[in-house]
């Protein structure tokens, strides 16, 4: 943890603000992989609609900013708020139904909110989505720059990391991954499936919220992109990279793909392909991602 | 208690050896004048994009790749029509690759989301979008737009009509997005104000498979003419479709000059565009563009579209206002007025710029679809000279 926050100041010294910016950025989506992971990974919950919960909340906070300043705590209120809100809606419809119903259900709602967001442009901006948002702030100090952006950043994804993996190792995490891998057994054991996973879901959906909530001010801007589907689909796709089954491998899922997005498309215009390339490589050469093949080749 | 210290000093010095080599600005001998430019070369316009780079880069051949003696470096990247990633490449663009100058964009809402990202870096833009909002509220002080706004369409088409047949009933559709309600909505609005008749608006969502419905909607109302904006391949499905109902020749059909766009659409429609009017501030028959469409059919491509244009005439701007600044555009205050004292001479015209909002103020043409030795080509019928968007008067 020590030598997470050194890194950590080191960078915030020494990058740029382009750099800083675009860290920020990989640990905010690295937040909300990573409450995916809790998910699918440790629930064997298939979501396709998580880009709902953590782009929802970037509406609602940008929202919120623009009536009432972009308060750093009002934000993660208004951000966990969202995301609890929309998990919840999300659990009690979607968790009775498993597998591929649930993978349908989820994509579904989140489409539900994407047309919302599309097209209700007095409140979302439709097409063009809502900038012009004020500047991040905490108390007296405004934290506009790609310096404080980052440093804000940094502890989200340390305290979600650690809420996440006191979660996992807590009896509801123990649980829940015996909701994945023996439902019938937990529930002969007197564990009410929906209830382990219904808590999962609101842990999630709290953590992509407030991870979400930061999202406008990194980028300036919120649009209805957020909030589509295929923003859910590189959600997984950065998960399936960074390893599933391991907290911390959705930064690096995340880091890999925004890499491969900003810095190799300036020399191929078929970056997407590289992107598959990856994925398909790293589900037949690393099964559990890169985070599972450090960890095989450390032990 | 020693090793991990050991391992500490390790990163730390391989991190602070990172960020700097990260950070370290790219110096060159001379430096040359580097061009950003964002469009989309993957996603619904990734032919548009293309065309957009084609044109800027057939103008900077013809440059021999110097502007003002300078030599020119075009970095190019694509926003997928997604203002999420258009904001992070422009970030990039600015940040990282540290270039001079902007340009680019063809999805409004990617426009409209840089707006703040280039302003706040006090980062000259030339912004190729054309959502009405860009030369109003959202115009910035650094963001200059060598291109049309969509009320410029939507307004001239109300106009001809006005001109060619005064009280005609005419009914509308268009795409349900952003744009199609911007040209939709400024031509009712000009349209009424004429004192004409407006009948039942259509609204399809972007990619609609089958016009039909729409198609027998438009026919049971009988209008005088339709007005209409769908863009590429909604174009070429509703178009034909058009033909086949048996609605081409007996309803006017009026449309955006995208609807017709000579690169994308014409060629994959044949006849069924035959007759077609539409306002646009690109045409391969208008005089000033005569030069441009034969460098480009040069290079085996057939007639020029609206995209390969606007990428040429970023160029022609760009060039101009390094030649105005003598060689350094990124003094921008000086750009900016040397633009602003005088038109540039461009393929869409002679461009004055507005010095309110830096919109360009731009010859507007009615064309109508003709056939020329078997092809379909957009014919200059009428020009509307000189369009001024009414920019924060609006």
């Amino acid at each position: 943890m020590i030598r997470v926050i050194a890194a950590a100041a080191v960078v915030a010294l020494f990058a740029d603000d382009y750099l800083l910016r675009f860290l920020a950025e990989i640990l905010l989506f690295g937040v909300a992989v990573m409450s995916l992971d809790i998910l699918i990974g440790f629930g064997g919950l298939m979501s396709l609609g998580h880009a709902a919960l953590f782009g929802g909340a970037a509406y609602a906070a940008a929202i919120v900013a623009r009536q009432w300043g972009g308060d750093l705590v009002l934000m993660l209120g208004t951000g966990m708020a969202t995301g609890l809100v929309l998990a919840a809606v999300m659990g009690v419809v979607v968790l009775r139904s498993g597998q591929l119903f649930l993978l349908i259900m989820t994509l579904l709602l989140a489409q539900m909110l994407w047309e919302v967001a599309f097209h209700w442009r007095d409140v979302t901006g439709g097409a063009d989505g809502l900038r012009g948002l004020p500047a991040l702030s905490l108390g007296p100090w405004a934290l506009s720059g790609a310096r404080a952006l980052f440093l804000v950043a940094v502890p989200l994804a340390v305290v979600a990391f650690l809420v996440a993996r006191s979660f996992i190792a807590a009896p509801i995490g123990r649980a829940l991954v015996g909701t994945r891998e023996e439902p019938i057994r937990m529930t002969a054991l007197g564990y009410s499936l929906f209830a382990v996973r219904f808590r999962a879901m609101m842990v999630a959906g709290a953590m992509a919220g407030a991870a979400g909530a930061l999202l406008p001010f990194v980028n300036q801007y919120v649009g209805p992109q957020s909030v589509h589907w295929t923003l859910s689909a590189t959600l997984v796709i950065m998960l399936v990279i960074g390893g599933i089954g391991s907290l911390w491998g959705g930064f690096i899922g995340s880091a890999v793909y925004l890499g491969i997005q900003t810095y190799l498309s300036a020399y191929t215009d078929r970056w997407q392909l590289l992107v598959g390339l990856v994925f398909v490589l790293t589900v037949l050469l690393l099964p559990n991602g890169v985070a599972g093949g450090v960890r095989r080749w450390r032990s | 208690m020693k090793l991990p210290h050991q391992r500490l000093t390790r990163r730390l010095a391989l991190g602070g050896l990172a960020a700097t080599t990260l950070a370290a600005p790219a110096r060159a001998q001379a430096r040359p004048l580097k061009i950003g430019m964002i469009t989309s070369l993957s996603g619904p316009f990734a032919a548009l994009g293309e065309s957009m780079r084609g044109g800027m880069r057939l103008l900077l051949t013809q440059s021999g790749e110097r502007f003002a003696d300078r030599p020119v470096e075009l970095i190019v990247e694509d926003d997928q029509a997604r203002p999420d990633d258009g904001v992070r490449k422009a970030r990039k663009l600015i940040g990282q690759d540290r270039v001079d100058l902007l340009c680019g964009v063809i999805h409004s809402g990617v426009a409209l989301a840089l707006r703040d990202v280039v302003t706040e870096a006090r980062m000259p833009t030339f912004l190729l979008g054309s959502a009405n909002d860009l030369a109003r509220r959202a115009a910035s002080p650094f963001i200059l737009r060598p291109t049309k706004t969509n009320w410029m369409l939507g307004s001239t088409a109300a106009q001809r009509t006005h001109q060619t047949h005064p009280g005609a009933r005419v009914v509308t559709a268009a795409s349900d997005y952003a744009a199609g309600r911007e040209f939709v909505g400024d031509f009712a609005t000009t349209y009424q104000g004429l004192g004409g008749r407006i009948g039942r608006q259509f609204w399809t969502p972007l990619g609609t498979p089958d016009f039909g419905p729409l198609l027998t909607a438009i026919a049971a109302e009988r209008p005088d003419s339709v007005y209409v904006f769908f863009a590429g391949s909604d174009a070429v499905r509703f178009l034909r479709q058009w033909k086949e109902y048996r609605l081409a020749g007996r309803i006017r059909l009026m449309a955006t000059g995208a609807c017709f766009d000579q690169e994308d659409v014409l060629p994959a429609v044949g006849d069924a565009a035959l007759g077609g009017i539409n306002t646009f501030h690109q045409s391969p028959t208008a005089p000033s563009s005569a030069a441009f469409v034969e460098a480009w059919g040069a290079t085996g491509k057939g007639l020029p579209g609206e995209f390969s244009t606007t990428g040429y005439v970023c160029g022609q701007v760009i060039r101009t206002a390094t030649e105005r600044s003598g060689g350094n555009p990124t003094d921008w205050p000086r750009t900016q007025q040397a633009l602003f004292d005088a038109p540039v001479e461009t393929a869409f015209g002679r461009m004055p710029f507005d010095p309110r909002n830096g919109q360009a103020i731009l010859d507007i043409h009615v064309n109508e679809v003709r056939a020329v030795d078997g092809a379909m080509v957009n014919t200059v019928v009428y020009t509307f000279p000189q369009i001024r968007d009414p920019g924060p008067d609006a």
